[in-house]
């Protein structure tokens, strides 16, 4: 299954010193590096501006046929396996997977000169990827499933981060709420405010995701999703330094914490709920709400990178990929819904201790999403998020 | 080795002047944004953290690694090899590795804490995401680093000397701190210089095993790196770091070359 935990890079050990004639300045050499390795890795990348999106999208369409293998660029375990090598069966093509573990780490990859055919960023990076002119237009016409989406989900005719999904095609959705045990919590009132719940003392968490803990703020005080005004985020810093005595951690591993007892009340995202149920000895000891003040959604696309080798195969793929038969194996593997009528109710059946998952047509139009603000918001937002894990 | 340690180092300094993109890549530039955020409070508190951390840490480590190693040089016989061995091959994990593994059998229903659940430790008692809890990875990562040095500075040392104090009436501990301490001096210096290094940038222990009040210097730059994608505002933080650490090693280069200056005369 996916997992959205930022995983620390880490540098290995320095291999141990041994004694020699000089002992001592063979020690201070050591120190001075391991002095080093305290530095974080950094290679600078260089970057040339990326030509105007409209370059881009004035190329001839993309045709969709077999032109070479697919180059797949994906979260591990973001897709079933037996999906992908039907994908290579059928088509006689091989794909060649490498993962990434954030957006980040993907960005950066494609900026160091990698080329891949077919990459799933989310809404937000989506956005800035192509109006950085660096994703094909798609022919969305030859998608023989496409009306599947665009005929069933209008929000995906036009959602915010790519007028008319010219540039990508929704490849799942989840949402952010608040996962617990009933167990040890009983039931829960449906409001942000229950991360405040006195029992958990101790065995609250956040997640570490500057946006996620910034948006369960300012949802709460009624700034929307995404707040970027100074006076806004002072509050919203108060808010969480106010539950702070309560909280554990921040910690995006809301999988884990719930399954190993560490959390009985955790922020959480929808597909990492539907994994803790179907790993759970007992599944009905968790619970999963919705805010009424409102749950940020999200969604992960299918993209095709403006240099992809091979973007007819990256086509053919998506298209593979929109098959009823393909879709329901895929959301009964990662746990994630996906924005394709006919599968609703495969994914309700997978969570069905667990309602508040589904993430509905009213829920994608209350349209509470993460989106870019100028850099000085996004500097405003870095700073106020700094000063909370400071604490 | 030091043509790319200094020519990314001056990469880093460089960096902490520029800029980002829209994409968040870095640009090199001549802006001082990134040097003034520096002065937020909020990385005063955290870097101070950091070094109280590290400090224990590293007496932490002496005060276990050093009767593991003087056992070890000192009154191990043939077992000499084997017992080192014992304290170096789990070492060859990977730290990142062996933090998870920590963080599972330390977890609230972890193996360790049902046991003492069992025993009548209050429920309330946890060990993951706790100040005490980031230490205990700090130990436990660096740890090795300490026992080595003092090891080959024990096993150096010539013992007659002990025995000499002994002949010269020196009861076991006037021994013990007139012989083997000043003889063990400089290996415990180079153990607490190898460990604090690290324990002072390191951002696992603290993300695996902290809770929120439990960041260090070494998460935040991560985070700048990782997650808020500005490579400059992480590269001024890496300098502030360096700095911090470059006055410690001043010292610590001092002391030794004084040292040295001793044990030629």
């Amino acid at each position: 299954m996916r997992r959205r935990t930022r995983s620390p890079l880490s540098s290995p050990p320095p291999p141990p010193p041994r004694s020699g004639p000089d002992r001592r300045s063979l020690l201070r050499a050591a120190a001075a590096g391991s002095l080093g390795l305290t530095l974080t890795g950094c290679a600078y990348i260089p970057h040339a501006e990326s030509d105007a999106a409209a370059a881009v999208d004035a190329e001839p369409p993309l045709p969709m046929e077999v032109d070479g293998p697919l180059v797949y660029f994906n979260w591990a375990d973001y897709i079933d396996p037996t999906v992908k090598a039907g994908f290579s069966e059928e088509y006689g093509v091989e794909v060649i997977e490498s993962n990434f573990d954030s957006m980040e780490s993907m960005i950066a990859k494609m900026d160091a000169g990698n080329t891949y055919d077919i990459i799933f960023p989310s809404a937000k990076w989506t956005q800035l990827l192509w109006q950085g002119g660096q994703l094909h237009k798609l022919p969305l016409h030859l998608l023989r499933n496409g009306d599947a989406v665009f005929a069933h989900y209008g929000y995906f005719d036009n959602p915010w981060y790519d007028p008319g999904s010219a540039h990508s095609v929704p490849f799942t959705m989840y949402k952010t709420g608040i996962g617990w045990r009933k167990d040890k919590l009983g039931e829960l009132t449906g409001s942000w405010r229950d991360m405040w719940d006195g029992t958990a003392t101790g065995r609250a968490f956040l997640l570490d995701d500057r946006d996620e803990v910034l948006g369960f703020a300012s949802l709460q005080l009624g700034c929307g999703a995404y707040a970027v005004g100074h006076e806004q985020l002072d509050r919203m810093a108060s808010l969480v330094q106010n539950l702070r005595p309560r909280l554990r951690a921040f910690d995006s591993d809301d999988y884990d914490n719930l399954l190993n007892g560490d959390a009985w009340l955790t922020q959480a995202w929808s597909g990492d709920m539907t994994s803790v149920v179907q790993q759970a000895k007992d599944p009905s000891v968790y619970g999963f709400e919705a805010a009424k003040e409102g749950a940020p959604v999200n969604t992960d696309c299918y993209a095709i990178p403006a240099n992809a080798q091979h973007p007819g195969t990256a086509m053919l793929f998506i298209d593979y990929m929109l098959r009823p038969e393909n879709v329901a194996r895929n959301i009964a593997y990662i746990g994630y819904p996906m924005p394709v009528h006919g599968s609703e109710h495969g994914y309700e059946q997978l969570v069905s201790t667990l309602p508040d998952c589904v993430v509905t047509e009213q829920d994608l139009a209350a349209n509470l999403v993460f989106t870019n603000g100028t850099p000085a918001q996004e500097a405003a937002r870095d700073a106020c998020w700094t000063n909370i894990q400071a604490g | 080795m030091s043509v790319f340690f200094i020519a990314s180092l001056l990469l880093v300094a460089a960096l902490s002047f520029g800029t980002t993109n829209d994409l968040g890549n870095a640009y090199f530039g001549h802006s001082l944004a990134n040097i003034e955020a520096l002065a937020d409070p909020a990385y005063r508190t955290v870097l101070l953290r950091s070094l109280a951390y590290a400090v224990l840490t590293s007496a932490i480590c002496l005060v276990i690694a050093y009767p593991v190693s003087y056992a070890i040089a000192l009154h191990s016989g043939r077992y000499k090899n084997a017992l080192i061995a014992m304290v170096v091959v789990p070492f060859f994990a990977n730290y990142l590795v062996r933090m998870y593994g920590w963080s599972t059998i330390l977890s609230d229903q972890g193996p360790v804490l049902s046991l003492l659940y069992r025993l009548g430790v209050p429920r309330s008692f946890h060990i993951v995401n706790t100040g005490p809890g980031v230490v205990a990875g700090l130990v436990y990562g660096f740890a090795v680093f300490m026992v080595l040095p003092l090891y080959a500075a024990m096993e150096r040392m010539d013992t007659s000397l002990i025995e000499a104090g002994r002949d010269l009436y020196g009861g076991p501990l006037r021994t013990f701190l007139k012989v083997t301490v000043p003889a063990t001096r400089q290996g415990a210096l180079a153990g607490i210089v190898l460990v604090f290094l690290p324990a002072m940038g390191d951002f696992v222990s603290a993300q695996l095993m902290g809770g929120p009040n439990q960041i260090m210097i070494g998460n935040l730059i991560q985070e700048q790196f990782y997650g808020g994608q500005n490579w400059p505002q992480g590269d001024a933080l890496t300098m502030l770091l360096m700095a911090v650490l470059l006055i410690g090693m001043a010292g610590y280069l001092r002391r030794a070359r004084k040292d040295e200056a001793e044990a030629v005369r």
